[in-house]
């Protein structure tokens, strides 16, 4: 690097970092238009599942208007990165949610996705979970518990055999042959649990960094072995939704790709879906002038925070982070942390857990490069040397250095 | 006779084993098989780690373990010398956030697990659509949270000297608008009367007026004779003290002062759970402690009547929803905003210290303990309200939930009893 530290940085910090492909050209969308709309014709000639709630029906009971979930489908339209002529295609897809079978177990987790979802967004698309997507069998949600609940979501593995999407929340424990955590009353380990939901499922989705990279519980020492699904699940179509909780809004996003076009949506190496973690929270941050004019934060409560300066120096992982936080935002799009000024922790990220977490910035984070990213833009962009190279914007001292050495000390 | 029962969505499972005697219930053990090692996670890490991991060891009391998390360093660092003094604006919005995750705990522990299970228990279902309720109630007063603190489960804004957002007028009153919002709520749907009404009522006398879903719940509880089912040992504790909650002990209704030093916590066998005393002896914490701590009124007039019974103590629960609500109006009423949100300055950082943050969370008095060691983590320590409620018991005393159980006709109705303590398996066993 000849160029002056500050330059280089900056040139980091403003390139356009993902390369998600928004416009393929009108042959393209024809053509998927096209296929979506067989796939959809298809799909309505099957009878709702599970007696779900015709979709017209309950949207006028809660009230709604056509124009709000119009307005949402517009937007929903927009965050999978599909041209605006898709928008009546995505409102019929979401009708068509009730034809699709979901089936949601949980492992070691702490219920923050389920309860995310059920806070989820637009027009009370609570609704639309609940009343809409034929969940088959939800461990929390489903009125049935104990030898009734067992036997209900066997029936619906078996009735449902090479059609549902199962999402999976919370990490698997391997250590101590499993026995950290069972479930059922016959005692049986999530391991053995998670390998018997996904081998009738047409694909899996795990939601949450717990559930997709091992989450919290990895976190150095990792007492119990935990792991994400992609290390156990194998030769299935697999899609990681990751986040500290996962959003909502990606979670119905997937669901509704699904039934859209009958495929997982384009993945980037860590199998994430490109539509929500195709770019870095620092690409559409609302401090981004400030960053780019730099403009920080240099502690709590000081003048730069008053005014909502960059939260860098106090250990922002935004330019690190592949996330579509800073435009969907969290409950009902109310705010999301960097909106209260606190930094990106880079939740969406394996690792963060270890490396990301608090107020380091990265520059001390010791933070490894991920393995993949974004096609290769992530490797490309090189972490280690965003790193380093972040030195030259001034360090704001900080204890944890220290406990990021001790663990690397520690591992093999 | 030793008989298993599951008992499931209380955020994962527990397995409880009865004993029976003709038919009633003789002893139960109560286990759960679940462990992520969340405090063996915390050692060597930076002390401030604790903010961003510790909320994750639950996804419905996330944020109260964020404030223990916070005062166990405040605690910490004012044992150094730091002074740590917060101003009334940080304060007040971390006792409003806190109130908000307390709400919607409530309300939907009410709708998806209380109401439904005593429906079916007394075959009295309904066509109602609970699981809609919960969550419109809990949607809008996490979105009041979510303005303070950015998101709902797993927020990290407070930090060391206060709360990171610097809110604005206009936030105070989408928050206003939507704590609003959630008392139209309570008074349509939950009670059936106006707010102002339902804060007259301050006895038992008086409770009939009460009618909505909450009169729904009094009537099956009483018409199904269960109102005085449940008791247990009448002693109560509470540890955290934000806005509304006093710390101390009651024991049937004196009330007596509490030190933390007493608290000791047992590993306890077959279960990954461990148990905790006050004094070697068995505490009951949560709402209903709250109640009969702070001397409310229409609680105390309940408990004269029906002790520390199953009704009481699910009634507890949702009066605090009204109780909360009022506080959150005062709080964000009385905020300044011109005061600073954070006063510690960041290069005033502890070595060595070792700190106790202690909070009301929605199901009681919740502990964090840390002990700091050249700037990492040597030991931390969580101490959860369930562990209270949820133990074994010890050699002279049943558990508090096991000895509100005995003595119950059927398994069913004892599993009711169990669940009313708003059980909580992740955090239980962490
Ligand atoms: S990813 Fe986060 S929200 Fe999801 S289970 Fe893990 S800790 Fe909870
Ligand atoms: S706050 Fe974070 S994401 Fe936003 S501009 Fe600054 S460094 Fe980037």
């Amino acid at each position: 690097m000849g160029m002056d530290k500050q330059e280089s940085v900056k040139k980091l910090f403003t390139v356009q970092s993902a390369k998600v492909d928004t416009n393929r050209g009108d042959a393209y969308y024809e053509k998927l238009y096209a296929q979506c709309r067989a796939r959809l014709d298809e799909l309505k000639k099957l009878k709702p599942l599970n007696n779900r709630m015709d979709f017209t029906q309950s949207i006028e009971e809660a009230g709604l208007e056509r124009r709000d979930f119009l307005k949402w489908a517009s937007a929903t339209t927009a965050m999978l990165m599909l041209p605006a002529s898709f928008t009546p295609l995505v409102a019929e897809a979401a009708v068509m949610m009730n034809r699709l079978p979901v089936i949601w177990i949980e492992l070691q987790d702490c219920a923050g996705n389920s309860e995310a979802l059920l806070r989820s967004d637009g027009p009370q698309i609570d609704e639309i979970i609940l009343d809409i997507i034929s969940l088959e069998f939800h461990e929390t949600l489903q009125a049935a518990s104990g030898h009734q609940a067992e036997k209900q979501m066997d029936e619906a593995m078996e009735h449902f055999h090479g059609k549902y999407l199962l999402f999976v929340e919370g990490s698997i424990p391997l250590g101590m042959d499993g026995q950290y955590g069972t479930i059922g009353a016959k005692g049986e380990t999530f391991v053995d649990h998670l390998k018997r939901a996904a081998e009738g499922a047409a694909a899996v989705v795990a939601v949450g960094s717990c559930a997709t990279f091992g989450g919290i519980p990895a976190a150095a020492p990792n007492p119990t072995d935990a792991v994400g699904v992609m290390d156990v699940i194998k030769g299935k179509p697999l899609i990681n939704i990751p986040a500290c909780p996962a959003n909502p809004s990606n979670m119905v996003g997937v669901i509704l790709h699904y039934v859209l076009t009958g495929q997982v949506p384009e993945l980037d190496s860590l199998l994430r879906p490109k539509f929500a973690f195709g770019y870095r929270i620092h690409d559409n941050c609302e401090r981004r002038a400030h960053f780019d004019a730099g403009e920080y934060v240099e502690e709590w409560g000081d003048e730069g925070a008053k005014n909502n300066f960059c939260l860098y120096k106090v250990g922002c992982k935004g330019p690190m982070t592949f996330n579509n936080c800073s435009i969907i935002r969290y409950n009902e799009g109310v705010n999301w942390p960097i909106g209260v000024g606190r930094g990106c922790i880079g939740c969406s990220e394996p690792d963060f857990w270890d490396k990301y977490a608090y107020e380091r910035p990265m520059a001390n984070a010791n933070i490894k490069a991920p393995t993949g990213g974004v096609e290769k833009t992530v490797d490309e962009f090189g972490l280690g040397l965003l790193t380093a190279a972040g030195i030259g914007i001034g360090i704001h001292a900080a204890a944890s250095a220290i406990a990021g050495k001790k663990e690397d000390g520690g591992e093999a | 006779m030793t008989v298993k029962k599951l008992i499931e969505k209380i955020e994962g499972e527990a397995e409880l084993d009865f004993s029976l005697k003709n038919g009633s219930v003789e002893d139960v053990t109560i286990n759960f098989g679940f462990y992520r090692g969340i405090e063996e996670i915390m050692i060597s890490k930076a002390p401030r780690d604790a903010l961003v991991i510790t909320p994750r060891v639950c996804g419905i009391c996330n944020h109260a373990h964020l404030m223990a998390a916070v005062q166990a360093i405040e605690h910490g660092y004012a044992g150094t010398g730091i002074s740590v003094e917060l101003t009334d604006k940080a304060k007040a919005i971390r006792d409003f956030t806190l109130a908000c995750e307390l709400i919607q705990n409530h309300v939907k522990w009410f709708y998806l697990t209380i109401l439904p299970q005593l429906e079916h228990l007394t075959k009295e279902e309904s066509k109602e659509n609970h699981a809609l309720k919960a969550s419109y109630l809990s949607t809008t007063i996490t979105k009041a949270l979510a303005i303070f603190a950015g998101q709902w489960p797993h927020s990290s804004y407070a930090v060391p000297g206060g709360v990171t957002c610097d809110p604005t007028y206009v936030d105070v009153m989408q928050a206003q608008a939507l704590v609003d919002e959630t008392v139209r709520f309570f008074e349509q749907v939950m009670t059936g009367i106006s707010f102002d009404a339902y804060e007259q009522i301050d006895s038992v006398a008086q409770m009939h007026e009460i009618k909505g879903d909450i009169g729904r719940l009094l009537y099956l509880l009483g018409h199904y004779d269960m109102a005085k089912r449940g008791q247990s040992h009448d002693r109560f504790m509470v540890l955290g003290e934000t806005t509304g909650f006093v710390q101390g002990k009651s024991i049937a209704t004196t009330i007596a002062n509490v030190d933390v030093r007493y608290v000791e916590e047992q590993p306890q066998s077959g279960t990954t759970a461990k148990a905790v005393t006050y004094k070697k002896r068995q505490y009951e914490v949560g709402p209903l402690a709250r109640a009969m701590v702070a001397k409310d009124p229409l609680i105390r007039s309940m408990h004269k009547r029906y002790k520390d019974s199953l009704l009481t103590r699910i009634f507890a629960r949702m009066h605090e929803v009204a109780y909360l609500l009022r506080i959150c109006q005062t709080l964000l009423k009385g905020l300044d905003l011109r005061q600073d949100s954070c006063t510690l300055e960041g290069h005033l950082l502890a070595s060595d210290f070792e700190g106790i943050g202690m909070v009301e969370a929605a199901r009681g008095s919740l502990i964090h303990k840390t002990v700091v060691k050249e700037r990492c983590i040597e030991n931390y320590e969580i101490i959860v309200p369930t562990q209270w409620n949820l133990s074994h018991g010890t050699q002279s005393e049943k558990g508090i939930a096991v000895e509100a159980m005995v003595g119950s006709q059927s398994m069913d109705e004892a599993s009711f009893i169990f669940r009313a303590f708003d059980v909580c398996s992740v955090c239980t066993t962490q």
